[in-house]
């Protein structure tokens, strides 16, 4: 990578790009007000932002290490699937399951 | 009538209670019970917390006789505590707070622990010596603020028995802690031991080398028995704290302990 005076480059950045849809816009806003609020536990290398975009749920990571990533979007699907379970467990009819 | 529901998972306990006005309706809760000789983790701890809270909870409802929507509140540790088991308890107060629209309320552990315990003893202004695993402090209350007057200044006393236990392989089931106490009660000889209080404060992690030390020579050579370093242990550590609890309460001018905290469970005759 070329480095330009008065600018450094990162090397080549990692992303991910995750689409959770929901049932509704509501449902999509209160998992995004439970997912959103933790910083990530590692300082530095990885960040990600939560969006809702109608009844989705979209996340973007940008890391700079393969692992920090694969760590990172592994531990929000584990705390993503217990939102979810919560949902089904305690949520309007449209999330139960029979 | 204000009904509040809290959850609680900062270590390796998880509970969930129903209060309505001071009154505790349910209490339903588990522990993350590992082998002998093991501690627990922060992320098996996490998991074994996002296995069982839903179940917690539901029985919590069902204990309390109460639906959602009768609840006013919901509580949750925010800290201080094991990072991967809090978040994952924080997510579902989130998720059901916001499910049954209702205030969320973040709690310290520490006052936590002492609310509850002047809450069941009724105690007005006590010191307040709260010990756990992750834990030890002498408190008192002043001008709108609990201040600490002394601490462990290395590791709590819960965590110097909790890691004294792994080094004998005592079982964690129910609690380190609680197996301890019964096999000191079976000690016949003390075993000199490290004191550190320094002024207000209190130090283990040099007493617990010291221990694990003598564990293994004196243990081999057949000179004391594990409940003799068991009783030995509780005599050396639980003085140091009825010495830095009384020059808190003589600073104070109080006349009331209030002890809070796993390890206060103990029976301190």
């Amino acid at each position: 990578m070329a480095v330009t005076s008065g600018e450094v480059k990162l090397s080549e950045t990692l992303h991910f790009e995750l689409s959770v849809p929901f049932p509704s816009n509501r449902l999509a806003q209160i998992a995004h007000g439970s997912l959103a609020p933790d910083a990530e536990p590692r300082k530095g290398g990885i960040s990600k932002e939560l969006r809702v975009t109608d009844n989705s749920l979209n996340v973007f990571w940008c890391a700079e290490e393969a692992r920090i990533l694969r760590v990172s979007v592994g531990s929000f699907l584990d705390h993503l699937a217990l939102v979810l379970e919560t949902m089904q467990a305690f949520g309007p009819s449209e999330t139960q399951q029979n | 009538m204000t009904i509040v529901i809290g959850f609680e998972g900062s270590a390796n306990k998880i509970g969930v209670g129903i209060v309505r006005d001071g009154a505790v309706l349910s209490n339903p809760r588990r522990t993350y019970i590992t082998p002998p000789g093991q501690g627990f983790l922060p992320s098996e701890t996490a998991k074994h917390h996002c296995a069982c809270v839903l179940s917690i909870l539901k029985e919590a409802l069902l204990q309390a006789g109460i639906q959602p929507a009768d609840i006013d509140c919901v509580a949750f540790t925010k800290g201080p505590g094991m990072g991967a088991p809090l978040v994952a308890v924080a997510i579902v107060a989130r998720t059901v707070a916001q499910l049954w629209k209702k205030p969320l309320l973040g709690v310290n552990h520490c006052i936590g622990h002492i609310e509850m315990g002047r809450l069941i003893t009724g105690a007005a202004n006590p010191t307040v010596l709260y010990v756990s695993g992750g834990n030890t402090q002498v408190i008192s209350y002043s001008e709108r603020r609990y201040r600490i007057f002394g601490e462990a200044i290395d590791i709590a006393i819960g965590n110097c028995l909790d890691r004294f236990a792994r080094v004998i392989k005592i079982s964690n089931d129910p609690s380190p802690g609680y197996n301890i106490e019964q096999m000191a009660k079976k000690g016949s000889q003390f075993v000199e031991l490290p004191y550190t209080v320094k002024g207000m404060d209190v130090s283990f992690s040099g007493i617990l080398s010291y221990t694990e030390e003598m564990a293994h020579k004196m243990l081999g050579a057949g000179e004391c028995t594990p409940e003799d370093l068991c009783f030995s242990l509780q005599e050396t550590l639980f003085s140091m704290l009825v010495e830095v609890t009384e020059r808190a309460m003589a600073h104070c001018g109080s006349r009331e302990v209030l002890i809070v905290g796993g390890v206060g469970c103990k029976y301190l005759c």
